[in-house]
């Protein structure tokens, strides 16, 4: 699909699944689009637990193989799969069509601003009682769209996981809805490593 | 860190997936044609990695490269060591002897080890998560297991053939006597061809990993007392030349266009 034509899509409402990884996301996106990152062996899988199954959808992915792959995987899977963006983000671009970004921080701006954030931990509810980051509030990445968009963001909202798979395509989400999130690159892998404090949730 | 060695077996060719999975980046060594330029794509993306560099050993003779193709895909440097832009008819960027990469938290340190062809380089890997000290090192065909890259392919091109079969011999003879062999005895072997691959001689293993010290000890081409002795050995024991090598070697010196390698590889 053309830019112009995965835009209109857009207006129709069909939503774009950016495959790429989190970094190059953040830094530019199409506006809207939800990072849903690409992996051959479970990318269905994924969708199923997390998309709507009723939505329609646009791939971008970079470089092009990637796309028309990931197309295949979603339409097989039974996803309304319209297409991909062609020439990615550089035609994108040269269609004089806007870029989004997702702000970006680490751990160390995380520990050093805690009381500022709402941390929002999109791992499953058994990582998160096994050690979390104190007063994080768990959302798991399978809960529906529509729970994103009662997140209260007063604060600004700080999206945790381990390898920012899940916490990367939440964070998209809530940009999507328009609440004030950003992406902790680096996650609990890195917020371990330095030795900040954890808080073990007994299981009920 | 992430290292992955995919093996093209036809013509027992190993290429390298070498990233770090926090900052997500990734680089690729020594692509292969037969494998192609989407293969290493998906794999980059499957375990979500951007690729930002694509390196080359060397400009092989014996496989089509398509480290040209994968950079321009990505829009990221095609790397060769700086003496090949006396060879190469098409724009890469340059490295020298003791160039430092960093990708995240590995850090790639080239080492210019000439002998199989002028612009021949290793790669030195440290995972410096881990330790400072180098853990493994890419000796494209330089140092193969149990053998060495031969240094008799010429291309026909006195301005190409730029020393001759026993100058090269004795280079790649320093090269790893003098270069390889300085690496701590730990650092593991990962060579660019094993087993059958005509880019070495007979006693090439078909283990595609070792190590520098089992390399010292065991290598025959290596045990040789010196230079001219090596020279000989590594001659004798060669293999016949790999097919169609002339009309590779000039597809991936920029010399021909693709359509005129119908035919020269499996």
């Amino acid at each position: 699909m053309t830019p112009q034509e995965v835009h209109a899509a857009q207006e129709a409402g069909t939503v774009v699944l950016d495959m790429r990884p989190p970094k190059p996301f953040a830094k530019e996106h199409v506006p809207g689009a939800v990072n849903f990152q690409f992996n051959r062996a479970d990318l269905a899988e994924r969708a199923e637990l997390s998309v709507p199954v009723d939505g329609s959808f646009v791939v971008h992915a970079e470089p092009e193989p990637i796309a028309k792959i990931a197309v295949k995987i979603l339409s097989d899977a039974g996803f309304t799969v319209l297409g991909h963006l062609e020439g990615g983000l550089k035609g994108w671009k040269a269609a004089g069509l806007p870029t989004a970004e997702m702000p970006l921080i680490d751990v160390d701006q995380l520990k050093a601003g805690l009381d500022g954030y709402h941390v929002l931990d999109t791992r499953e509810g058994f990582e998160y009682r096994f050690g979390h980051i104190p007063n994080a509030e768990l959302l798991e990445w399978t809960e529906p769209w529509s729970t994103m968009e009662a997140v209260d963001d007063s604060k600004p909202l700080a999206l945790v996981c381990g390898d920012q798979v899940r916490s990367s395509f939440v964070a998209s989400v809530l940009l999507r809805v328009g609440k004030n999130a950003s992406l902790v690159f680096g996650g609990m892998v890195d917020w371990v490593e330095r030795g900040y404090p954890m808080v073990k949730t007994p299981k009920k | 860190m992430i290292m992955k060695q995919f093996r093209y077996e036809p013509l027992s060719q190993a290429s390298y997936l070498i990233a770090c999975p926090r900052a997500k980046e990734a680089v690729i060594v020594d692509p292969i044609e037969n494998l192609g330029s989407d293969f290493y794509v998906l794999e980059a993306a499957d375990l979500g990695l951007a690729i930002v560099g694509v390196f080359e050993t060397h400009i092989h003779a014996d496989y089509v490269s398509c480290a040209r193709e994968l950079a321009e895909m990505n829009g990221v440097p095609h790397y060769l060591h700086e003496r090949a832009k006396r060879l190469a008819k098409y724009e890469f960027t340059p490295i020298t002897d003791g160039q430092v990469f960093e990708i995240g938290g590995i850090r790639i340190t080239a080492l210019h080890t000439p002998g199989h062809t002028p612009e021949h380089t290793s790669y030195v890997i440290v995972d410096t998560p881990r330790s400072p000290d180098p853990w493994f090192v890419l000796t494209g065909d330089s140092l193969f297991v149990g053998d060495v890259g031969r240094p008799d392919l010429l291309i026909g091109d006195q301005d190409l053939d730029v020393m001759g079969e026993a100058e090269r011999a004795e280079t790649l003879y320093r090269s790893v006597t003098e270069k390889l062999f300085s690496l701590p005895d730990h650092v593991e072997v990962f060579p660019n061809h094993y087993g059958g691959s005509t880019c070495g001689g007979v006693n090439m293993s078909g283990k595609a990993s070792s190590t520098i010290a089992f390399e010292k000890r065991f290598n025959l081409a290596m045990r040789q007392p010196d230079a001219k002795a090596f020279g000989r050995f590594v001659k004798e024991t060669a293999k016949p030349f790999p097919d169609n090598y002339s009309r590779i070697k000039s597809y991936n010196l920029g010399l021909i266009g693709k359509d005129e390698l119908k035919g020269a590889t499996v």
